[in-house]
């Protein structure tokens, strides 16, 4: 009799047929229903055409939305990153009892709704909230400060809404550190900061890749934060998309819009990755 | 009986999947969806209206989805032929883009009780108009000393930094951009004038809302002590403590009709009908007229009284001399290319 030999290294592709045939149907599809409706020149989606991607290029608003999402996602993240950094270092030189408090801060803004957190926001930068009662209190000035919708307020918020997004990976990639790397390091004369940088930073990189990637995904598609945060004087790509589509029923220009900023997202997405191949180099021993 | 857990797992999987399948349980009766606006008018509709229309139909409900008009529209247009909600309510400019797109069905006039009964400007076949809003001034009484009296009081310098407006995604901005432009030499089909004044306004502006309920929101706060305002959506803010107070401008208060229809396709007609029958009955406009509601009635047979007769017009007569009105046919030509226009503009 001739046994049947089935090579027990690969896995047969017909297990993950239904989980693909649910990603066809509700991912794909709709996605090229949306560049189906892109491709037409008018708002009654009847006229086949490439007017709504000729609008996006030769009219500069589309762009100049597009990159002024990107600029703050770049500087959201890396507010982030300079704060998330630090919160991970406290947490892993932490005592047990310490980590243990400090992980449920970190985690508990996850468990909140976003708009709750945001409208937190609200109350703390409002020209009554907190912020300026106590600067009016001290007497540091005079009249209540306009940290509401403008910019800088909106960083900040943003960047303490993902903080958790940036924290996480970073703790993970910490903890996983060789402690007896640093310590060699010290005993070769190094002092603490040249350690840091020339140590713990490059090992940690991969962390900051992920963390990074993460913050500026959820920074530049958070549709709540900037509208309540930033208000309609700054116009982001979210607000501009449900703008175009719900108030002014322009589907297809929507759809233009929507994969133009999706092409953009995946292109930082693939630099992001890019980068985090190379830091690869720094973690093999 | 032998009962396996492979059984019970089939049974219950069975059992779920029949959800997905409305159609095949027990028909009952389905329950009417009411798209009414959010805030205040929702507050009111639940209290006064719902209970009415109820009087009049057996075994049925009816649930309220509060949403502005416009996203009303997306949500029909996306299932035209089992459209989510049975009656819809639209400010004038969404209401002409609804008829335009056939998504509603024309209002059975003929068997209507109340329908003659309302102003003539209320009286249209494809959905008549139940209440006004009213768009004048709103400002803050404790950080304001004298209350303003014109709509250019906005650019008074010693209002620098509390200004409050929305933008023009939704009626009142656009409305607003519309006065603006028609009281310096503009017109509904030419708002440039509206655009020069919005640059001399910026310094003034604390703050440009996304939508008219940040804009009650940021009276909360503190944000803004003056802006364009709808007289019903600072009454919950009132009714909340906040001190808020309307006035309309000396120029005049601008007026959108608000109109009510069925949506096409609706299963619920008969109930669509009842509701809006109630409506319109001069019973539920007196009632809803009192504080703190205080919604306009367009019927002619309703008295008005209270503060809506002090604060605004003392009878219809009045009203249709004191409020401007739009002509939002010409408005909606152009709105999209004001909108962007205005993007482009209001940024810092």
């Amino acid at each position: 009799m001739h046994a049947r030999h089935f090579d027990v290294t690969v896995y047969n592709l017909r297990y993950g047929m239904p989980l693909a045939a649910f990603f066809l149907l509700f991912f794909i599809t709709p996605l090229l229903l949306l560049v189906f409706v892109s491709l037409h020149n008018d708002t009654a989606v009847s006229v086949f055409g490439l007017g709504q991607y000729a609008k996006v290029f030769g009219e500069g608003l589309a762009l100049r939305i597009l990159g002024d999402t990107l600029w703050l996602g770049v500087q959201v993240t890396l507010l982030c990153l300079l704060l998330g950094y630090a919160l991970a270092w406290a947490y892993v030189r932490s005592s047990p009892t310490g980590q243990k408090v400090l992980m449920m801060i970190i985690v508990m803004p996850l468990l909140t709704s976003v708009v709750v957190r945001t409208f937190a926001w609200v109350v703390i930068l409002g020209r009554q909230g907190i912020i300026n009662e106590l600067l009016l209190g001290w007497a540091w000035i005079e009249k209540p400060l306009r940290l509401l919708y403008s910019r800088e307020g909106l960083i900040w918020a943003l960047a303490n809404v993902q903080l958790p997004l940036m924290t996480l990976p970073l703790i993970t990639t910490l903890q996983r550190l060789e402690s007896n790397l640093e310590d060699a390091s010290a005993a070769l004369g190094a002092n603490a900061w040249r350690t840091f940088r020339r140590v713990t930073l490059p090992l940690s990189l991969p962390g900051v890749i992920a963390g990074s990637l993460l913050t500026f995904s959820a920074t530049i598609t958070a549709f709540i934060t900037q509208s309540l945060v930033g208000g309609g004087q700054m116009l982001f790509m979210p607000m501009y998309i449900y703008q175009q589509a719900s108030a002014l029923q322009n589907w297809p220009y929507a759809a233009a819009i929507s994969l133009v900023f999706l092409v953009a997202v995946i292109a930082c997405v693939t630099l992001f990755s890019y980068l985090g191949r190379l830091s690869k180099g720094y973690t093999t021993t | 009986m032998d009962i396996s857990r492979r059984r019970i797992m089939q049974s219950a999987l069975a059992l779920g999947a029949l959800q997905l399948f409305p159609q095949l349980s027990m028909a009952q009766a389905r329950n009417l969806v009411f798209a009414t606006f959010t805030g205040s008018w929702e507050e009111a509709h639940k209290a006064v209206l719902v209970p009415a229309a109820l009087e009049h139909m057996k075994d049925a409900n009816i649930i309220l989805d509060p949403m502005i008009s416009v996203d009303q529209i997306s949500k029909v247009m996306a299932a035209r032929e089992h459209p989510p909600i049975d009656v819809m309510l639209h400010d004038p400019g969404p209401a002409l883009t609804a008829i335009e797109q056939g998504l509603v069905e024309p209002y059975p006039v003929a068997d209507s009780n109340f329908y003659q009964q309302l102003m003539p400007e209320a009286q249209d076949p494809m959905g008549p108009s139940i209440f006004y809003q009213i768009v004048g001034l709103t400002y803050n009484p404790e950080t304001i000393d004298s209350p303003p009296t014109s709509w250019m009081d906005l650019w008074k310098p010693e209002y620098k930094g509390r200004v409050g407006i929305t933008n023009m995604n939704s009626t009142l901005g656009t409305g607003f951009m519309v006065e603006l432009a028609k009281l310096h030499g503009g017109s509904d089909s030419n708002i440039d004038p509206a655009f020069e004044l919005l640059k001399t306004l910026k310094p003034n502006l604390a703050a440009v809302a996304a939508n008219p309920g940040q804009l009650a929101s940021l009276f909360q706060q503190g944000q803004v002590d003056i802006s364009p305002g709808n007289f019903n959506a600072i009454q919950i803010l009132k009714a909340r403590g906040v001190p808020v107070e309307w006035i309309a401008p000396k120029e005049g208060a601008i007026a959108f009709k608000t109109s009510i229809h069925i949506v096409k396709n609706s299963p619920n007609r008969d109930l669509a009908f009842a509701l809006i029958e109630a409506s319109m009955s001069p019973q539920v406009q007196a009632q809803l007229m009192e504080a703190p509601y205080l919604v306009v009635p367009t019927n002619t047979q309703v008295k008005m009284a209270g503060e809506v007769a002090s604060s605004l017009a003392k009878d219809q007569a009045e009203m249709k001399s004191r409020f401007l009105l739009q002509d939002w046919k010409v408005i909606n030509q152009h709105r999209a290319a004001w909108i962007e226009r205005f993007n482009k503009e209001i940024q810092v």
